[in-house]
């Protein structure tokens, strides 16, 4: 049987990568080369990013077990029972509020550097207002555009990165091979650079070649790798002293100016815009759908589940934006955004780890269901990686710079009002909505 | 019993919707429902906003759902909405994301919530 319209590698890897890639990885660089003690941080990353590749391959045989745009939702269901799945689907999307106002946040402090007169909060509430008129409107970043955009964004901070590493000075050696004290944060900050490479994995039903996916994820963990791995080494070239790394907001643009003057600051400040563009077009679209979806099977109010006239679900995407304007306001005043990098770098471990539990459980639960793709290692490589993505995200959440660990504190928080909600609130939604449909039948059959 | 009776009349609630009639008028889809269980094949074809049914295969598929019949039969008879039983790994689609939530978007509005 014939299928029109499917997609290919090249989309494969451009999606993964472009997804993986936020403005706010930028930061993250800075944030983890700090704790790496400055040029090792190479080692951080690729350890992360080692470990990752373990974890895109239990992401390929579940997607490939059930290919759905539901992904997380359908897997962990699956593979552990509903109310589960649901807590862990609702903040695995939550972390695509944090990664919107973590970017709203970094582009406004890009614009801010360009435009000083214009104060960085108007530049968050002007760029998520337009985001979201353009969204309720149905108009979408064309998805061509999204692949240029992320492979224009890999190119030029390869190239910003060699040339100063070129410049130089390069650091000492032994400095590439010397790791600090917070060598393990590092590594589990790390984490964060490649964070959403996975989220191609809703995309599974419009890959006609199932191996796509796995083969597209592995390419675009390599060139992640590679693109950040570079820039972050020429951020320590740029600021020798470990302790200067966080002194900036806008690492990518100073890079830029380095490299290549003021050309390249302004060149940083476009790819930023279009890096930030493209997670809220991709951010904002699939996390609307799954609240839509969620509506629509009755676990979220009704209202989510309504559309305007352009078929968008439009209560869903407000309540995203508030949600993203909100956090990225909070951020903005606080200037504590390590708190979204750190969460962001905590969830992704723990769902590591999840993945890894899901494939051996699905394994023995469903072991006669057609696998096109299975994982390496399973069970005891698989159980062993898993663990350590459990401490790895752990130790994420409490990577803090003050004495109060307010990752940590942030997930507990919103993990717990999540559980309240589904243990709690969601049957008796769920009941009256029950009643009312046997009112409305019992009404039917009364005329 | 076929389902071919429960997609005529899914096409016939499609077609007397104004609304939908509209909202279809520039969506020329084939979709294929196939029946996991029964191994039977069925289609659902959208062109200039009307929409017609039949049995069998068809070339140049756009959509292709598949799932139990039990639950083929919910979906398509409105007891219940695509979204449940897709989101509990039930039913499988291929296809375009677009697509698919289109026909949950048919769906709403001839069943409501």
């Amino acid at each position: 049987m014939a299928q029109r319209q499917v997609l290919s590698l090249r989309t494969a890897v451009s999606t993964s990568a472009g997804l993986a890639s936020a403005a706010i990885n930028f930061l993250a660089c800075v944030e983890i080369a700090e704790y790496a003690g400055g040029p090792s941080v190479w080692i951080a990353l690729l350890v992360s990013g080692g470990l990752i590749v373990f974890s895109a391959s239990n992401f390929a045989e579940l997607s490939g077990l059930y290919p759905s745009a539901a992904a997380i939702r359908v897997w962990t269901r699956r593979g552990l029972n509903d109310s589960l799945s649901l807590i862990i689907s609702l903040v695995y999307a939550l972390t695509v509020v944090f990664v919107i106002a973590a970017d709203a946040f970094v582009l406004a402090q890009a614009f801010h550097a360009a435009v000083p007169a214009i104060p960085g909060w108007v530049w968050i509430t002007a760029l998520l207002l337009l985001v979201l008129w353009a969204n309720l409107r149905g108009i979408r970043m064309a998805g061509r555009i999204q692949d240029i955009n992320a492979i224009l964004l890999l190119i030029t901070l390869s190239v910003i990165a060699a040339v100063i590493l070129w410049k130089g000075p390069l650091p000492p050696v032994r400095q590439f091979f010397h790791l600090g004290h917070g060598i393990f944060q590092s590594i589990a900050l790390g984490v964060f650079i490649y964070v959403g490479f996975e989220w191609v994995t809703p995309l599974a039903e419009e890959f006609s070649d199932v191996r796509a996916i796995p083969r597209g994820m592995y390419m675009a963990l390599g060139l992640i790798a590679i693109a950040f791995g570079l820039f972050s080494e020429a951020l320590t070239v740029i600021f020798p002293r470990p302790g200067e790394l966080g002194s900036t907001l806008i690492p990518q643009l100073i890079a830029g100016q380095k490299a290549l003057g003021l050309l390249g600051f302004w060149w940083m400040l476009f790819i930023t815009a279009t890096t930030a563009m493209t997670t809220f077009n991709g951010g904002l679209f699939t996390a609307s759908r799954f609240v839509y979806a969620l509506a629509r099977e009755k676990v979220l109010p009704k209202k989510f589940s309504r559309l305007n006239a352009h078929w968008v679900p439009s209560y869903a995407l407000v309540a995203i934006v508030v949600l993203s304007l909100i956090l990225a306001l909070i951020i903005f005043a606080t200037g504590q955004y390590a708190v979204l990098i750190n969460a962001g770098a905590g969830v992704e471990g723990l769902v590591y780890a999840l993945s890894a539990l899901l494939v051996i459980r699905l394994r023995k639960k469903e072991p006669s269901r057609a696998r096109p793709f299975r994982a390496v290692g399973v069970p005891w490589v698989t159980a062993v990686i898993g663990v350590v993505f459990l401490l790895l995200g752990t130790a994420a959440l409490f990577t803090s710079s003050s004495a109060v660990p307010w990752a940590f504190l942030f997930i507990a928080a919103l993990s717990l009002l999540v559980t309240l909600y589904v243990y709690i609130l969601l049957p008796r939604i769920k009941g009256k909505a029950k009643v009312k449909r046997l009112e409305m039948t019992s009404e039917e059959t009364t005329e | 019993m076929t389902m071919l009776p429960i997609l005529e009349d899914f096409a016939r609630a499609c077609n007397s919707n104004a609304r939908l009639r509209q909202m279809n008028r520039d969506w020329s889809r084939t979709i294929v429902i196939r029946t996991t269980d029964k191994g039977e094949s069925y289609w659902l074809r959208s062109e200039n906003g009307s929409i017609r049914s039949g049995e069998g295969p068809v070339p140049d598929v756009d959509l292709q759902v598949e799932g139990g019949e039990e639950i083929i039969r919910a979906v398509f008879s409105g007891e219940m909405s695509p979204t449940e039983p897709y989101n509990a790994g039930d039913l499988l689609v291929k296809g375009r994301q677009d697509d698919l939530m289109r026909l949950d978007i048919i769906t709403l509005l001839i069943w409501g919530e």
